[in-house]
């Protein structure tokens, strides 16, 4: 293949997904990553890209109700499935709770990381997990460089306690 | 009593929720790959593969990319980019753009314009190019010795500057010479990657119309990267407009222009189109600075009371194939913070700044203070041990007591404000409330390791930074405006990076000027709006030097509303108290002005007090009048596991002095975050070389950085003593968590394991480094 092919779009292929409720058809390449796809084809610029070698977390979605890496999946594989991502977890005003309790809780710093971390801990807590049960591996999934993770922890514990109300 | 106040009716103090986190949290941060623009085209840049060579071959012709400038193009339209922290003596103080000479793995030799970024890497590809490779060295002390390849070959020496900090030499062989004991170590400090959860980006568009360069950055300073993208592309400042948007986090890796950001906003100019380039994680490693990397053979003398006399190092660090923007900086910050919290008749250090074919070193969280931190406490703990005696004791003995403050250190340090007693002291206090976990397992040892240090923050008045040769302005200027309707806009050159400076710049303004936080809006980081900032969001300063320009603002503005609604109200100002957003005669409620209706006002014009200006905006420049000193101790209890040399830390204990805290909260997260980078440092971070100078350690599989599991939860204690020449009273809070913890956690794994404790003279202690030490001990015999 030559560059003229890349910009000419040979390989380009048809991907319809179901993105946050909404069903989304984009034409993209067939390299495409999920990551890339979500961010540059459909603008849900909320996932973030941090390392593009699955080490980092930040640009974890559901996929199928699962947390996936989106660096580590190409848009072809979610053909007719089902993506979720930051902006499918954020209600039209205001926050969820799990946002909630991350802002009374300091839990983010530059916030680069955080939309990751929200699908992995909103991801397991939808599929019925005891979220506070499981912290250690949920967060052990996502490097955060700003929080030392300590807020980010007792956000989700004060998420799981019910939120503000309920967690003082 | 010291111990930070409560105010229960100020919003200076007050833990209130940061303005800028629902945006953030809703997936709605607007960071540089955020930015769209209409046109927008994609950057990659050609970088050489090879640690040290001449390019002899540059050839895009056949690679079908929109645009391709190679190295000749890049030097002939660029002017070379100039360091600002100048050693005495430096030999290189420039940075040629598009050098065909290659000294490190990652140095960009072109750029390459796609319609992607994907369609742009391929292009890449299909170049041409060339090397004739020379010889490698990537060890400073390597690179010291006879015959060591040399980067700069006309020098005759990898030397690039050689310079003295504090007491000349003889002075303090004399003070040596004194010491009853002297403990002599080699310690070393190694090569850290920042690591931003953000790796670097710009999106650069030239208007040919107007004739005007807008840069969108992911910069902590955004006027020194206007200035210095104004001079390297031959234009005027005013025809460069940068705006950094929300950074995700910088950590001083992102406090200058880079070569590689000149050449994407050259290629805009050469295109007439917008030119997106983000910086992606691997190329991050060799691309963006690094820091630390430096060899101290360091001295502690004493007297036979353990009083100390004399602390002295002979600093070889390692600038990398060139100096970067601060170059020697950060050594000479480790010579001039070596004596901390406690006294010395005599200190001095011998700094040389060593060239070799790795990236560049630079700023990064704790500035040559961790370097210094790590050298001083690891030697106090030797000390004590050598001595028989506890170390926390040992340092209490050698503080700067609080009535002997201010002082000036041998290193001509005006150390300020605080009590280093009281701070250690109160930890020591803390640690003791602990549970001791009751393991029975006779192959896991437990510790307890302290560490103390005086952090150089709020840099700094500008006569001391000509003093440094730090080439850059170190004032302030706040701007502060109420609105015809009575809403607030501060405006700063100090940048927003995720250490929550919108927040606390609002609690300041909306403290002194009486209105409710949500009226406040703070803007930063845009060079059309913003005043001046030439040093920008470094150095623990935005608070410090940024947040007293707007204190000082915010109370002149607020001075002169009451003045006006004084007269407005036939009253004498010193009688006007504001009120639930109404400007009141004391004891007289029937009266009242509101605060909207004086905005209004004003800003017509109408029933001023004769000579009173109309509007309501003042600016503040805040010009220091001397360093802010912070200060914390730091303790840390571990647990090694003599089988697989895995540390890990059980309890963490800080107590912190930042002076007066805005929002506690947010110091908090500052030290939570800082010990976690601290803790990478101690136990798992370093960026390696191999052959050839190759880079060994370029992803997030291979650099390790703490993830949850390995960082506890701190148990943080503050004290509160203002800095007594800042308005308002702030010191630095971003790197105090840094820059004792490494020595912190190492001596606690020599308390641990004393059988190692000599031998505890290099971070990371990995499980693999620790599994030698301990097998190296004898502490594997039992197997």
């Amino acid at each position: 293949m030559t560059i003229d092919d890349t910009v000419t779009g040979v390989d380009l292929c048809e991907v319809t997904v179901i993105v946050n409720g909404q069903l989304r058809r984009a034409r993209t390449e067939v390299r495409t990553l999920l990551s890339d796809f979500l961010r540059h084809d459909l603008g849900l610029t909320g996932t973030h890209v941090g390392c593009e070698h699955g080490a980092c977390g930040a640009c974890t979605v559901l996929v199928d109700g699962t947390a996936v890496r989106a660096c580590l999946m190409l848009a072809v594989q979610v053909d007719g499935g089902e993506v979720t991502t930051v902006e499918g977890i954020t209600p039209d005003e205001g926050l969820s709770p799990l946002q909630d309790a991350m802002w009374a809780e300091h839990g983010l710093q530059c916030g680069f990381c955080t939309p990751g971390i929200l699908c992995s801990v909103e991801g397991a807590a939808r599929a019925g997990e005891n979220v506070g049960e499981r912290l250690d591996d949920l967060l052990g999934g996502h490097i955060c460089r700003c929080t030392g993770y300590q807020n980010v922890r007792a956000a989700v514990r004060l998420y799981c306690a019910g939120g503000q109300e309920a967690g003082r | 009593m010291t111990v930070a106040p409560e105010r229960p009716a100020s919003l200076v103090g007050a833990r209130v929720r940061r303005v800028n986190d629902p945006r953030l949290l809703r997936g709605e941060g607007r960071y540089v790959d955020d930015v769209h623009v209409a046109g927008m085209v994609h950057a990659t840049i050609v970088r050489s593969p090879i640690a040290h060579g001449v390019l002899r071959t540059f050839d895009a012709s056949a690679c079908g990319a929109l645009l391709a400038l190679g190295p000749d193009e890049i030097a002939a339209a660029t002017r070379p980019l100039q360091c600002v922290w100048l050693a005495e003596g430096q030999r290189q103080t420039e940075v040629l753009l598009g050098d065909r000479r290659v000294r490190y793995v990652g140095q960009p030799v072109g750029v390459v314009v796609a319609l992607s970024r994907a369609a742009a890497e391929d292009a890449a590809e299909l170049i041409e190019l060339d090397y004739d490779e020379l010889p490698t060295v990537a060890d400073q002390e390597q690179a010291l010795r006879d015959g060591a390849p040399l980067l700069q070959p006309e020098w005759g020496t990898n030397v690039a500057a050689d310079f003295r900090v504090g007491d000349d030499a003889e002075t303090v062989e004399a003070a040596m010479a004194r010491a009853a004991r002297v403990v002599e170590r080699r310690l070393v400090i190694p090569r850290i990657v920042p690591s931003p959860m953000e790796t670097r980006g710009v999106v650069a568009s030239w208007d040919a119309n107007l004739r005007e360069l807008t840069v969108w950055s992911s910069t902590q300073t955004p006027h020194h990267v206007r200035d210095h993208l104004a001079t390297s592309l031959r234009l005027s400042a005013d025809q460069v407009r940068v705006i950094a948007p929300d950074l995700g986090g910088g950590f001083g890796s992102k406090e200058h222009l880079y070569p590689d950001e000149v050449m994407v906003s050259l290629a805009s100019m050469r295109l007439g189109r917008p030119v997106k380039w983000i910086e992606d994680r691997v190329e991050h490693f060799t691309a963006t600075m690094h820091a630390r990397d430096a060899v101290h053979y360091a001295r502690l003398g004493m007297d036979e009371d353990g009083r100390f006399v004399a602390i002295a190092s002979d600093v070889i660090g390692n600038l990398g194939a060139h100096p970067s923007n601060v170059g020697t900086g950060p050594f000479r910050i480790s010579g001039s913070m070596l004596p901390g919290p406690y006294r010395f008749s005599s200190a001095g250090v011998r700094v040389r700044g060593v060239l070799t074919n790795t990236t560049p070193t630079g700023a990064y969280r704790g500035f040559g203070m961790q370097e210094a931190a790590w050298v001083r406490e690891r030697l106090v703990d030797e000390a004590a041990r050598e001595l028989g005696v506890d170390p926390v004791e040992l340092r209490l003995m050698n503080m700067v007591r609080e009535d002997e403050l201010p002082h000036t250190t041998p290193t001509l340090q005006d150390y300020d404000s605080g009590d280093y007693v009281e701070g250690l002291s109160m930890l020591r206090d803390m640690v003791s409330k602990r549970e001791v976990p009751s393991d029975a397992n006779p192959r896991i040892r437990r510790g307890v390791g302290y560490g103390s240090q005086v952090e150089f923050t709020g840099l700094g008045p500008s006569p001391v930074q000509k003093i440094v040769g730090f080439h850059l302005g170190g004032f302030e200027t706040g701007v502060v405006r109420v609105d015809p309707d009575g809403s607030v806009v501060v405006s700063s050159g100090v940048m927003g990076m995720g250490q929550g400076i919108e927040t606390t710049l609002a609690q300041i303004a909306a403290d002194k000027l009486g209105v409710p936080l949500e009226k406040v809006r703070v803007t930063l980081g845009d060079t059309k709006v913003a005043p001046y900032s030439a040093s920008g969001s470094i150095a623990s300063r935005s608070m410090t030097v940024g947040g007293g320009a707007v204190t000082r603002a915010s109370i002149a503005l607020s001075d002169k509303m009451r003045r006006i609604a004084a007269h407005q109200m036939e009253a004498d100002a010193g009688d006007v108290e504001l009120v639930d957003g109404v400007f009141r005669v004391k004891g007289v409620p029937s009266t009242g002005v509101a605060f909207g209706d004086v905005a209004a006002s004003t800003w017509l014009g109408w029933d001023l007090p004769p000579g009173e200006e109309a509007g309501l905006e003042v600016k503040d420049m805040h010009e220091p009048a001397n360093i802010s000193y912070s200060y914390s101790s730091h303790a840390a209890a571990v647990a090694v596991d003599l089988d697989t040399g895995k540390v890990h830390i059980e309890g963490y204990w800080v107590t912190h002095d930042s002076g007066t805290v805005i929002n506690p909260m947010i110091v908090d997260g500052q030290v939570m975050g800082g010990v976690a980078q601290g803790i990478g440092i101690a136990l798992y971070e370093k960026m390696t070389y191999g052959e050839a100078a190759q880079p060994t350690t370029t992803s997030f599989l291979d650099y390790l950085v703490p993830l949850s599991g390995d960082v506890p939860d701190l148990v943080i204690g503050h004290t509160e003593h203002p800095a007594p020449h800042i308005p308002g009273g702030m010191k630095g809070a971003g790197e105090g968590g840094t820059i004792p913890a490494p020595a912190t956690v190492a001596n606690a794994v020599a308390a641990a394991v004393p059988e190692i404790a000599g031998k505890v003279l290099e971070t990371p202690l990995s499980p693999g480094r620790m599994w030698e030490l301990l097998h190296e001990a004898g502490l594997h015999d039992r197997l």
